[in-house]
């Protein structure tokens, strides 16, 4: 190294400054790339074919049941369409070099999760969509953040075993509030009333620790994928 | 350097194995790497949550277990099974190898059979686990009766369905929200679709969740008396089966999955498959429910089937014998001293019954999904009078303590008996009425009767009026032996009504 090339160290604070003043087309083209790698406008239509079931589900006639375990079965589904975005296709060149994939993961998570529970409260508006938007907000959050521990631990693409897994538990515990012993540990969210603190404490925390791991480390892909 | 003579090296000839030995090795590697071998504890502990601790909490009744596990075990592998089925079915897709593959000897369709059939292998092996724990447990509780296969050979034959159903979705729709999509419609469809059941002639009753009239949840009178019935278990098995074949023949039609020999045996297989699953809808839609609680379908009904089963019972040394059916010999000690009391009071006298003996109750169908159980007829009858008796854990409601069983059969059997004796029926004397009360008093029975006594149920109770409850109290206040001697004496024109609440002791 010469003493000329040592005096060039300095010259990078303008390419800094050129990246700080990141022109908004590129980073639209980032997310619309990013999107496009995860499925998410696949996930997307998965989301409002599960509001629009949830919808159409509802006009019927159900019984207690029938009425309590009808949304969970389309949240669990929505759960499920929001991991498996997780799974990336490009692997470890991606991690090496996507210095903004935690943003990324977190923003896309967040969007989807949001857009799910709009999605299937406003199926429920002018019905009767048992345990109403708290319900709703809780039981998705909640399961989802399974789906993402699950992609963390298993990989994206298997996220979704968590929240179908968690969804015949959950059917299970509303079971048990007709044919006792009722299950009543707040671990088991969708058996407990609307606004249980402890249940929407509980849910809050596995959403919080998923989104909080996948957005760090993203899923785990195993080699091959 | 010299040549060296060695041999020739013989030319490599073709292995010949026969095509089952090929097939065997191709079903062997793919339950090597089969997903639903991973996805077994997924399956066996929702079992051990939803399936195996609610069943074994319930009592040890053949009937009731095989019912409950029947339920439980489908919804607790349906998600696994179809997920697994459907991540297999899009193996070749999601690891690019669709092109690899098709170039293999071995048409596409059979390297896909193979793969289901390895899914489905390892599903069963995990439920037949499951069963096995289940029914061993049971078998070591129960007292009498043996295991039912029908409840374990329909939830096994839906397997197969699933893990086709499963599969062709992941085959034909090779993307990564195929698996859970399937799964969760596969639940919604089987947890769900019982809601469209309106009475015993449904279609619907064909879900292989369905184990008998829906909304009478698994009783325990059904199936102990008279034989657990096997039609509708026939019909979902023949669905299930048709269904099963429906799928993978249709797997084969698309191109590429075989050419067009495959094709056209593929296709009559799907018509063959599909012809047998409706031909069982339409016959699950025939059902009715029969007078024992259980779904009977003309078409595959055996009338061996509605002679009752033999069994000897178990009986109390009371100074009435209870005699109950041996598969409820646990509930023997608390039902004999709960009726303890009232039999010590109406043993011996004229009328009185020489036997309390446990009956089946009728099951009728009512509007709707409700379902009538109870007792035909009076509760005593026969010569030497019998009593019938109705245990509360045969008929609908939650599973009861053994004090919460001992009230139960004090407060409905008990006062049934003694009403019975005395006649305090529907035009009932005054005195009948105090003596019934008076005795129920003694016995620790409720002070007023039930409405409807035959059903053995602690109806709306009538308050008894100020004269006769006062003659009760005098009649109950007297010794034992006093009570006993005078209702030897005139019971008989206490029963025809000749007997004034005054004349009372």
């Amino acid at each position: 190294m010469t003493a000329g090339t040592a005096r060039k160290v300095p010259a990078a604070a303008p390419d800094r400054e050129a990246r700080l003043a990141w022109p908004p087309r590129a980073g639209m083209r980032l997310l619309r790339l990013y999107a496009a790698s995860r499925r998410v406008p696949v996930a997307i239509g998965a989301i409002a074919a599960c509001a629009v079931g949830l919808r159409i589900a509802l006009t019927g006639h159900w019984d207690s049941y029938g009425a309590l375990q009808l949304p969970l079965v389309f949240e669990a589904g929505a759960a499920a369409a929001i991991t498996i975005t997780t799974a990336s296709p490009l692997g470890e060149p991606e991690r090496v070099t996507g210095r903004w994939l935690p943003f990324l993961r977190l923003a896309t998570t967040l969007a989807l999760t949001a857009a799910a529970a709009g999605a299937l409260t406003a199926a429920g508006i002018g019905a009767h969509l048992a345990g109403g938007t708290v319900d709703v907000l809780r039981n998705l959050a909640g399961m989802t953040g399974i789906g993402l521990l699950c992609a963390a631990a298993l990989g994206g693409r298997l996220a979704w075993i968590g929240p179908t897994g968690y969804l015949v538990v959950g059917a299970y515990g509303l079971y048990t509030q007709w044919h006792g012993p009722a299950l009543t540990t707040p671990w088991i969210w969708p058996a407990r009333p609307p606004h249980d603190v402890g249940a929407e404490m509980c849910a809050a925390l596995v959403f919080t620790i998923g989104i909080v791991i996948t957005s760090v480390r993203g899923a785990h892909d195993p080699a091959g994928e | 350097m010299t040549a060296v003579q060695a041999p020739a090296a013989a030319r490599p000839t073709p292995v010949k194995r026969g095509p089952l030995r090929a097939t065997a090795r191709l079903l062997r590697l793919e339950l090597r790497r089969n997903a639903m071998l991973w996805m077994l504890p997924v399956a066996i502990g929702l079992f051990w949550f939803t399936a195996y601790r609610k069943a074994v909490a319930i009592p040890p009744l053949w009937n009731l277990r095989a019912a409950s596990m029947q339920i439980g075990a489908l919804l607790a592998f349906v998600c696994p099974v179809v997920g697994a089925a459907a991540w297999m079915g899009s193996r070749e897709s999601r690891r690019h190898t669709t092109d690899l593959v098709t170039i293999t000897a071995r048409p596409r369709w059979v390297r896909q059979l193979a793969t289901w059939a390895a899914t489905t292998c390892w599903a069963i092996v995990g439920y037949l686990g499951c069963v096995a724990a289940l029914y061993g447990v049971t078998a070591q509780q129960a007292a009498w009766g043996g295991p039912l296969w029908w409840p374990a050979a329909v939830a096994a034959a839906s397997l197969p369905a699933l893990s086709a159903l499963g599969f062709a979705a992941g085959t034909l729709i090779p993307s990564r929200f195929t698996p859970p999509v399937a799964t969760v419609a596969a639940f919604f469809v089987l947890a769900l679709s019982t809601q469209l059941i309106v009475g015993s002639q449904s279609y619907w009753q064909i879900s292989p969740v369905v184990t008998g009239p829906w909304d009478m949840t698994p009783d325990a009178g059904v199936g102990t008396f008279y034989p657990y019935l096997p039609d509708l278990p026939i019909a979902q098995v023949m669905f299930l089966t048709g269904l099963t074949i429906a799928v993978l023949g249709a797997v084969a039609l698309p191109g590429g999955s075989g050419g067009g020999w495959l094709r056209r045996p593929a296709a009559a297989v799907t018509m063959a498959g599909l012809v047998a699953a409706g031909t069982a809808v339409a016959l699950a839609g025939t059902g009715t429910m029969d007078a024992h609680g259980m779904i009977a379908i003309p078409a595959l009904h055996d009338a061996a089937n509605d002679r009752p089963l033999r069994y000897t019972p178990v009986c109390s040394h009371t100074a009435i014998p209870v005699c109950l059916n041996p598969a409820y010999a646990s509930y023997l000690p608390t039902a004999a001293t709960a009726l303890a009391p009232v039999l010590s009071e109406v043993a011996g006298l004229h009328g009185a019954p020489v036997r309390i003996s446990q009956a089946a109750a009728t099951y009728r169908q009512g509007i709707g999904n409700s379902v009538g159980i109870g007792l035909p007829g009076p509760p005593i009858s026969g010569t030497p009078p019998v009593f019938r008796l109705l245990l509360p854990s045969q008929l609908p409601g939650p599973t009861m303590t053994t004090s919460e069983l001992a009230a139960a059969v004090r407060s409905s059997a008990g006062f049934a008996l003694v009403a019975s004796v005395i006649g305090d029926n529907a035009g009932a004397t005054r005195a009948q009425q105090a003596v019934t009360a008076a005795l129920s008093m003694s016995a620790g029975l409720p002070q007023s009767s039930p409405a409807a006594p035959t059903r053995q149920r602690p109806n709306a109770t009538v308050p008894l009026p100020a004269p006769v409850q006062s003659a009760a109290r005098r009649f109950a206040a007297l010794p034992a032996s006093a009570r006993h001697s005078w209702l030897m004496q005139h019971l008989a024109a206490l029963r025809a009504g000749r007997i004034a609440l005054a004349q009372l002791p």
